[in-house]
């Protein structure tokens, strides 16, 4: 029997963390666990000891942010083929550009709505 | 109040105060379930110092300065709860990052609008203040905006301070 997906949210904000577990409860489908991080770096540290199938990451963040995330797992082998899916207010033409470039998965500009981004996270874990 | 002291920037202020109110807007809509209006400039403007939330967001690039919210607790914990879908009663932690978020994205949408004249920004992280007697100041803006809106529970006011980077 295929495992339930388990998923990491990386995010600054707890708000946003939140938000984003209750839509992704919303989605019916069959998920494993959903870690939480507050930044890239913690987010790798996280990637380190568990199998995530999909990282849904905010950009601005301290530390470490999603572009130099995004551009870190690129470069792994190990995560090279991890979906990674930017949740932003960057809504500019040349970040956007810039993030798929890199290999970002998808993009999700904030603010989104509920059914949007449940629709998206829907579509992108039943494949 | 609208303050355009130069030519330096390339839009007016009164642009940029439609467009932060369309970032306003879309955030109110698809985020918190309620519409938003914009309100008549006041004759006067509100008292200051005063009590509640300060929430602002800096910007650099070309154009340098800020993006403010101000509003009361009350305020402040029914946009919170209409934001994270759980009653907040008091202001807490809980409260001021979701503050902090809502300020993220109004003047980040605001950002992306004001980016197809000016070129990329950046923009700062928030900072939430929470207090009593809270004045704010901003030295050497070019282009002053605020702006009130309301919606059914309550009100909140917005304001830009921007400069043209002297870079």
């Amino acid at each position: 029997m295929k495992e339930a997906p388990n998923l990491l949210i990386v995010d600054d904000s707890t708000a946003i963390r939140k938000i984003l577990i209750r839509v992704l409860n919303q989605t019916n489908l069959a998920l494993g666990e959903v870690l939480e991080a507050g930044d890239g770096k913690e987010a790798l540290n996280i990637l380190e000891g568990h199998h995530v199938s999909l990282v849904l990451s905010d950009i601005n963040m301290p530390n470490m942010d999603g572009i130099e995330l995004l551009r870190a797992l690129r470069n792994a082998p190990q995560w090279h083929d991890l979906p990674v899916v930017l949740i932003t207010t960057e809504g500019g033409q040349a970040r956007v550009q810039e993030a798929v470039e890199l290999g970002a998965t998808s993009y999700v500009r904030k603010p989104f709505s509920a059914d949007q981004l449940r629709d998206k996270l829907a579509a992108l874990l039943s494949k | 109040m609208m303050v355009d002291s130069t030519a330096k920037l390339p839009l007016q202020a009164a642009e940029m105060a439609d467009m932060l109110f369309a970032a306003t807007r879309e955030l109110f809509t698809s985020m918190l379930g309620t519409e938003v209006e914009r309100l008549p400039e006041p004759d006067k403007e509100p008292p200051d110092p005063f009590d509640g939330i300060l929430s602002l967001i800096g910007f650099t690039g070309k154009v340098i300065g800020n993006g403010e919210i101000i509003c009361t607790a009350a305020t402040a914990c029914d946009l919170s709860s209409r934001f994270m879908m759980t009653e907040f009663a008091h202001v807490d932690e809980q409260v001021l990052d979701a503050v902090g978020e809502i300020t993220n994205m109004i003047v980040g949408g605001f950002k992306n609008l004001l980016e197809a004249h000016v070129g990329r920004l950046q923009m700062s992280i928030p900072t939430v203040v929470h207090g009593k007697n809270i004045s704010a100041r901003n030295l050497k803006a070019d282009v002053a905006v605020s702006l009130r809106c309301a919606y059914s529970n309550g009100e909140i006011q917005l304001k830009l301070g921007l400069a043209a980077s002297r870079e």
